[in-house]
């Protein structure tokens, strides 16, 4: 159970020990001496990327890692050369420009609000002792603190840099600190000065000594030890004596503690990265198309080429008189040499080259920052959606990463951690079961509170008859172990009691505050049966049994680690007794217990356990011994011993822990219950029906997995059970083999898939050991996607993490991860989506992840709907760019095809270039941001409808080929019916091309118009704008006077067959797309189309009667 | 369903007890939760079949109008590069070089219907390329407009400067300015050819100076057309004009002037042409052509046709959708058509 989450703490934690010559030597108050060589960091940081001067390089530098861009600029420079100039400057150079422009402000802009906050950051004032003082802090600027500078810290001020701690205003030593400016964690965390310091003024520890790590971004470890002036001893600091930057100091008056690590080289700064960067599904096949339109293009180029030396070779007798050719220049002194002709060879390449320049649209370079557009604005919407909103906790949704929104509507696999993502996380102590006695009713009843002065925050429900054996069987033998038994909850944990003044004056509030949630709900436990934990320090604690204050003594604490995975304390009692107290996971316990103490109440436990587990609580077993005197001795000098040592220090307390947590008497066990988050057996059911398949991994045992998945619908009665839990590789091979004879017999039992019998894998951690990097791998995989559920219990972090790499590395499915707490990182970094529940656990789940959230029960929401449109969104916005700037491209080659192949555009070379920036690029954009193919009630209706993402039907290659050829016809229409109205006619270059550019312009968007779903007033406007846009444009460029064109677009406009032309060619650019909809809409009908159909309907009969809507609406 | 339903509920209540102070719940709007009214239409049926016939209807009177408009137009084609170089000439190219030959040629034209005025004359080209490359970017708007850019010449090469001055106009497209000339007579009698206002009144006005005059022009070695009278302004020279508008095809026509009289069927018209312009080096055709003009502009069949025929076609579809909504008919949003529930086996 406290492995759940015990064990990311310590999995984290640095495995390196400390050696004297990779160590950082800090002498405190002595910045001079700390700082000689120059090497450690000052206290000011930098955030921000650029400076004045290099931004531009170092902007354009990172902006140019793109492909695309460089693409761009290869042809900007192409254009350059005199021979290939087919642009102006101008307008060759502009599209380019203007991406790396908006780009480029966006980043000064962020850049410039860094250099802000640094400054601001840099330039606080911190209390720093003054060279020679005892006591003297006077004001410095942050930026000016230097490692080695004693600081004092008050009550609710930021710390400016990582100190270790020398002194607090509390007489033990202790400092509380919030870390939710490190790690969004709110609760307080205990920091202890060491008692060497306590005492000593500032002043006169001149000239100790700390010997620490290098820097290093573990924020929840720490080596150090310090040396004091004149004395041999090094007294030993750990992660608990150090306080971090950007954390704030609470509850504690003053501090006063040493720099150690300063400004960027603080754990805060090296811990600064930013979110992971993935790419999109629906990117990644976007590239295929992008290399098939490079293709088109090279091929389009080619056929110029080869064309053009066709007809250069044809006419070459010709070229020297003809007057649009003139190959000689004749007003030049030589009389034979030629004008900007190289002979055919050289004219065929310069054909292809111009040829690139001119169609170079063909690869949209627009796409990507409109994608970058639709995917901020759809990240808008998802994280202002109410429903996506959690209220608990008031945390909105989250987007961590811009570059996925899309495949949240592909996915097939959600891997689902299950404390704190499932369950609360909100523990509650529920069973105990002592000396084989089992107390478990729990009358829901607040003991009395009038006679109570200690009222802990969290409400306990107890059981009434263990609660009169407390108080009245003191003397029984049940009774007094009992007693130690909530001892022992009492102590053997890392709760720190903070007290608050209650309602009434006379009672007081405990509000425990830990790391751990199974603690906290064990000390609360322990509280409300009599137990109450009201005080700790580093060296003792103080608690009030049953209404009588006792102090007791902390001699010796074994933290939790995910290899012992139990921990321990040892307790000095008053009577100057000491025993030491265990707690830990059943399985890891009855390996140090003395089973033949007492075989009954062994024996007992372990069936309550069972049955405590099958309920879906989490176990805990406690145990206990009381030391000899010689014992202890011997444990104190190894353990001292050890939490000195400079080298292997983790090592060395993990095996003098090992060597006193042995011969254990059990005292009993606890059940905790875990809430299951509200809506999550819902949830999971519409996930089904989504056909998502949903993994569950988890750290606890297999019965309360099993339990767990019962309660979440995960597992139903219907369901038969693979269970695989084996303790050899050979094992391992059977099961998994006669898993699969099973598997295959079943499915050739049921072909018809009505009598489907569906099968759930359980698996536990153990297996998977032997499992993992064999060839087992692929019998499992066999055995996993023939399932349809999966639950694996028992886990390690990284073993999730390998399970999600086990469908990833053999299926193309979409993976989905979502879970909250450290445990989870790994596991949320494999799968291709990783989502982080803002729970109890921390943030570094969310750190990690792409989108955070608050509840579980979300996912249902963000795929089934946000999922859904994001995907059909971005899947029609790329084809349809595709197919936009092939259409303008084709209508330009079949123009060049009739000028002699010399890549005259009739199209002004400013609306090539404003064509995809401006004409055309708002409507699609817009309309990716938001249409909608159906509306939120018809997608969580039918779950099923999510199927179109997971089959890929928004964007395949049959889609783009339809597309493409749509965009050939369209072409042919805008370019031939008016190239045939118009041939042997007066028309000139510039009002054909104004007619083409209108044309095509239109015709595009009335494609778009044709595919939009639902018309808001948002639509209508971007799409009829942009096309009013696009004539006032081209007014524009028609009224320079010294562009070829002048004028043109409005003497054409003033003749009937403009008009007329422009008709024609929409209408038969349309009625193949208009009929192959009307036939494909009607006569193969998707899902999605008939679910259109019934909200229409169903829009219409709400018109009518409105009241029927909300009896239809509380049913669903 | 519910869970979203239980969701909203417990968040709504939350919110609307005590208003929690600083809340991020994110603010309800239309907007936000993308729910702004809207319009989803359908393709039904009806729908289709009403937008096949309706571009039926509109397309079919306006093909006939064109077509109509179109025959209604009188058209005299002539082409005259071949017939007016004398029959024992063996060297077209040669004659046309040669400026010593005179060059009048006479054609008799026959009209085939009564033409009414006015009547357009244009000169045609055949596979002349005023869309080429060289030579559309072989000009320099910026001289011909204002007179104090006269040595803006960069862009006018082959023919930006002579000796190092000038060319005004420059440029390939001024140098090869047309210059057949025609002489009509009809009856004997003079047909006054009006070449006023054959350009745009744009150009004339904005693109072409009224200060600025030809200079330095066609003094090269090679002759390319027309030589301008350099005591004209460029404003003035509406040929030239009407030639840097360069056609967008290489098969154009270009206006040449207009004739205010009526003419009547079977009247001859003799013209008296100057075949100056050199088309022989690339093979190219010269073709004088008389027309009168409609609201469509010349005489042009394939606009009405491709209205007819593609009114034609929409009937059709019209006429085909009806006939498979007939035969394969399907409720309109019957959840039995989803694919889940179409198989058996759907959950």
């Amino acid at each position: 159970m406290g492995e759940d989450h015990g064990s990311s703490r310590h999995m984290s934690a640095s495995q390196k020990e400390l050696g004297d010559e990779d160590a950082r030597v800090v002498r405190v108050g002595d910045t001079e001496r700390t700082n000689e060589r120059l090497e450690y960091a000052g206290n000011a940081v930098r955030t921000a990327k650029y400076s004045p001067f290099t931004f531009l390089p170092r902007n354009l530098f990172e902006q140019f890692h793109r492909l695309a861009y460089v693409y761009f600029l290869v042809i900007a420079v192409l254009n350059q050369l005199p021979q290939l100039a087919v642009f102006g400057r101008g307008a060759s150079v502009m599209p380019l420009a203007f991406v790396l422009i908006v780009t480029a402000v966006k980043d000064a802009y962020e850049d410039w609000r860094r250099h802000r906050s640094d400054r601001a950051e840099n330039n606080r004032f911190a209390a720093v002792l003054s060279p020679g003082a005892a006591t003297q802090f006077p004001p410095t600027k942050w930026k000016h603190v230097r490692v080695g500078d004693v600081v004092r810290v008050t009550a609710d001020e930021s710390l400016p840099a990582d100190m270790v701690l020398l002194a607090t205003s509390d007489p033990t030593g202790v400092a509380y600190v919030q870390t939710l400016n490190l790690d969004g964690e709110s609760n307080l965390k205990t920091r202890y000065a060491k008692q060497e310091t306590l005492t000593t003024p500032p002043g006169q520890l001149t000239g100790a000594v700390i010997r620490c790590e290098r820097p290093n971004r573990n924020i929840y470890g720490f080596q150090a030890n310090l040396e004091l002036e004149g004395e041999n001893r090094r007294i030993p600091l750990g992660p608990s004596n150090i306080v971090l930057r950007g954390c704030e100091l609470k509850n504690t008056t003053w501090a006063i503690g040493v720099v150690v690590y300063a400004g960027r080289e603080t754990k805060a700064m090296l811990n600064n990265a930013g979110a992971p960067t993935k790419r999109s599904r629906l990117e990644r096949q976007m590239n295929r198309e992008t290399l098939f339109l490079s293709a088109i293009l090279i091929v389009l180029c080619t056929v110029v080429a080869a064309l053009s030396g066709v007809w250069l070779r044809t006419h070459e007798t010709e070229l020297e008189l003809a007057q649009f050719f003139h190959k000689k220049d004749y007003l030049s002194d030589d009389k034979n040499s030629n004008y900007n002709y190289y002979g055919i060879a050289a004219q065929i390449v310069f054909a292809f080259l111009m040829a690139v320049i001119v169609f170079q649209i063909m690869i949209p370079i627009s796409l990507y920052i409109s994608m970058e557009l639709v995917r901020l604005g759809q990240a808008y919407f998802m994280i202002r959606d109410t429903k996506l909103y959690d209220a608990s906790s008031d945390s909105r949704f989250q987007c961590r990463s811009l570059n996925i929104n899309e495949d949240l509507g592909e996915v097939k696999c959600v891997f689902s951690d299950k404390t704190g993502t499932l369950t609360q996380n909100k523990m509650e102590f529920r069973c105990a079961s002592i000396e084989g006695v089992d107390y478990s009713d729990i009358t829901r009843q607040q003991p009395a509170a009038s006679d109570r002065i200690w009222v802990p925050k969290m409400p306990v429900s107890v059981d009434g008859e263990l609660v009169e054996l407390l108080t009245d069987g003191g003397e029984t033998e049940q009774g007094r172990y009992a007693r130690e038994f909530f001892l022992a909850l009492a102590t053997c944990n890392t709760i720190v009691p903070m007290i608050l003044d209650g309602p009434e004056p006379e009672n007081k509030v405990i509000n425990y505050q830990g790391e751990s949630p199974d603690e906290q709900a064990l000390v609360s436990a322990a509280a409300a049966y009599g137990f109450v934990l009201v005080e700790r320090t580093s060296g003792h604690i103080v608690i009030d049994v049953l209404g009588e204050k006792q102090r007791f003594d902390v001699l010796g604490l074994h933290e939790f680690d995910s290899d012992r995975k139990r921990m321990s304390v040892i307790i000095g009692y008053p009577d100057k007794t000491v025993k030491l107290f265990v707690k830990g996971a059943d399985n890891s316990m009855f390996g140090v217990i003395d089973k033949t103490m007492n075989s009954d109440v062994v024996r007992a436990t372990e069936k309550h356990l069972h049955s405590y587990s099958s309920l879906g609580l989490r176990t805990l077993v406690i145990g206990m011994r009381e030391l000899s005197q010689a014992e202890f001795e011997e444990w104190q000098m190894a353990y001292e011993k050890a939490s000195t040592a400079l080298l292997g220090r983790g090592g060395l307390l993990r095996s003098v822990a090992a060597n006193i947590e042995r011969n254990l008497r059990l005292l009993g066990a606890s059940g905790i219950e875990d809430k299951l988050q509200d809506g999550v057996p819902e949830a999971i059911e519409k996930l089904r029906q989504a056909g998502i398949k949903v993994w569950v991994l988890t750290g606890d045992k297999q019965e309360t997995a099993i339990s767990i998945g019962y309660s979440c619908k995960l597992l139903t009665n219907e369901m038969t059970q693979i269970v695989i839990n084996s303790n050899s590789r050979d094992l391992c091979e059977k099961s998994l083999d006669d898993a699969i004879s099973m598997v295959n017999k079943l499915q050739s039992l049921s072909t018809d898939s009505q009598a489907r019998v569906p099968l759930a894998l359980i698996i536990d951690g153990n297996s998977l050991v032997y499992i993992f990097d064999s060839y087992l791998e692929d019998k499992l995989f066999e055995v996993a996607i023939a399932c349809d559920v999966v639950l694996c219990c028992r886990v390690a972090p990284l073993q999730k993490a390998g399970i999600v790499d086990l469908i990833k590395k053999r299926t193309s499915d979409m993976t989905l991860a979502i879970g909250d707490g450290a445990n989870d990182v790994s596991m949320i970094q494999m799968a291709d989506v990783g989502i982080g529940i803002s729970g109890q656990e921390g943030r570094q789940a969310v750190m990690a992840s792409d989108f955070a959230m608050g509840q579980f029960r979300f996912l249902v929401p963000l795929l089934l709907v946000h999922g859904h449109w994001n995907y059909q969104r971005m899947g029609y916005m790329i084809l349809y760019n595709f197919y936009r700037n092939a259409t303008f491209v084709f209508v330009l080659f079949w123009y060049v095809l009739y000028t002699g192949f010399t890549l005259t555009t009739a199209i002004t070379e400013w609306s090539s270039v404003l064509y995809s920036v401006i004409y055309t690029a708002v409507p699609t954009i817009i309309v990716a941001i938001v249409d909608k193919d159906l509306g939120r009630r018809t997608l969580l209706k039918y779950p099923q409808l999510y199927g179109a993402g997971q089959r890929e039907e928004g964007y395949n290659l049959r889609l783009f080929i339809i597309i493409m050829m749509d965009s050939i016809w369209q072409s042919l229409a805008i370019f031939f019916i008016p190239y045939l109205a118009y041939r042997k006619s007066t028309i000139d270059g510039a009002s054909l091309g104004d007619l083409w550019t209108l044309a095509v312009v239109i015709l595009v968007n009335i494609h778009l118009a044709m595919d939009v779903i639902r018309w808001n007033w948002i639509t209508h406007v971007a799409i009829w704008g942009s096309i009013v846009a696009t004539l006032i444009c081209v007014m524009i460029i028609d009224s320079i006077p010294i562009l070829p064109g002048f004028w043109a677009i409005y003497k054409v406009m003033g003749t009937g067959l403009f008009w007329a032309l422009l008709l024609a060619v929409i209408v038969v650019g349309m009625i193949p797309h208009f009929a192959a909809k009307a036939i494909r809409e009607h006569f193969i009908p998707n899902d999605i189309q008939i679910a259109r159909e019934m909200e229409k309907s169903q829009d219409s009969h709400d018109a009518t009667h409105p009241e029927i809507q909300l009896s239809t609406m509380a049913r669903a | 369903m519910s869970s979203q339903a239980a969701g909203s509920s417990s968040g709504g209540s939350g919110d609307g007890g005590a208003p929690r102070r600083n809340s991020r719940k994110p603010k309800y709007s239309k907007f936000t939760q993308q729910e702004l009214p809207a319009c989803k239409p359908i393709l039904t049926p009806k729908w289709v079949i009403s937008v096949f016939v309706l571009v039926g209807i509109i397309f079919v009177p306006i093909g006939v109008v064109s077509l109509m408009a179109s025959k209604k137009v009188v058209e005299i084609v002539d082409r005259y590069d071949d017939a007016c170089v004398p029959d024992n000439t063996t060297d077209k190219l040669a004659y046309i070089q040669n400026s010593t030959i005179p060059k009048t040629c006479t054609r008799t034209l026959k009209v085939p219907k009564d033409m009414k005025s006015p009547i357009f004359v244009y000169y045609q080209l055949d596979n002349f390329y005023q869309n080429h490359r060289r030579y559309v970017k072989s000009r320099s708007d910026k001289q011909l407009r204002d007179a104090s850019k006269a040595n803006d010449t960069s862009t006018c090469d082959p023919e930006s400067t002579i000796n190092g001055v000038a060319i005004v106009p420059c440029g390939l497209i001024a140098w090869s300015t047309f210059n057949d000339t025609y002489v009509l007579a009809h009856n004997s009698k003079n047909l006054t050819v009006d070449k006023k206002d054959i350009s745009w009144k744009s150009d004339r006005e904005h693109k072409f100076g009224s200060d600025v005059f030809p200079k330095n022009f066609q003094k090269g070695s090679l002759i390319g057309g027309k030589a301008l009278d350099p005591n004209k302004s460029l404003s003035e020279q509406e040929d030239l004009i009407v030639w840097m508008r360069t056609a967008a095809l290489p098969t154009f026509r270009k206006l040449y002037g207009r004739i205010h009289v009526n003419l009547t069927e079977n009247d001859t018209i003799t013209v008296t042409l100057e075949n100056n312009y050199n088309t022989y080096s690339f093979g190219g055709k010269k073709k004088l052509v008389l027309s009168t003009s409609t609201w469509l502009g010349g005489k042009n069949d394939f606009l009405g046709l491709a209205y007819l025929s593609v009114g034609g076609l929409c009937f059709f579809l019209a006429f085909a959708f009806t006939l498979l909504y007939l035969i394969k008919p399907r409720n309109l949003g019957d959840n039995n058509y989803l694919s889940w529930n179409r198989s058996p086996a759907g959950r």
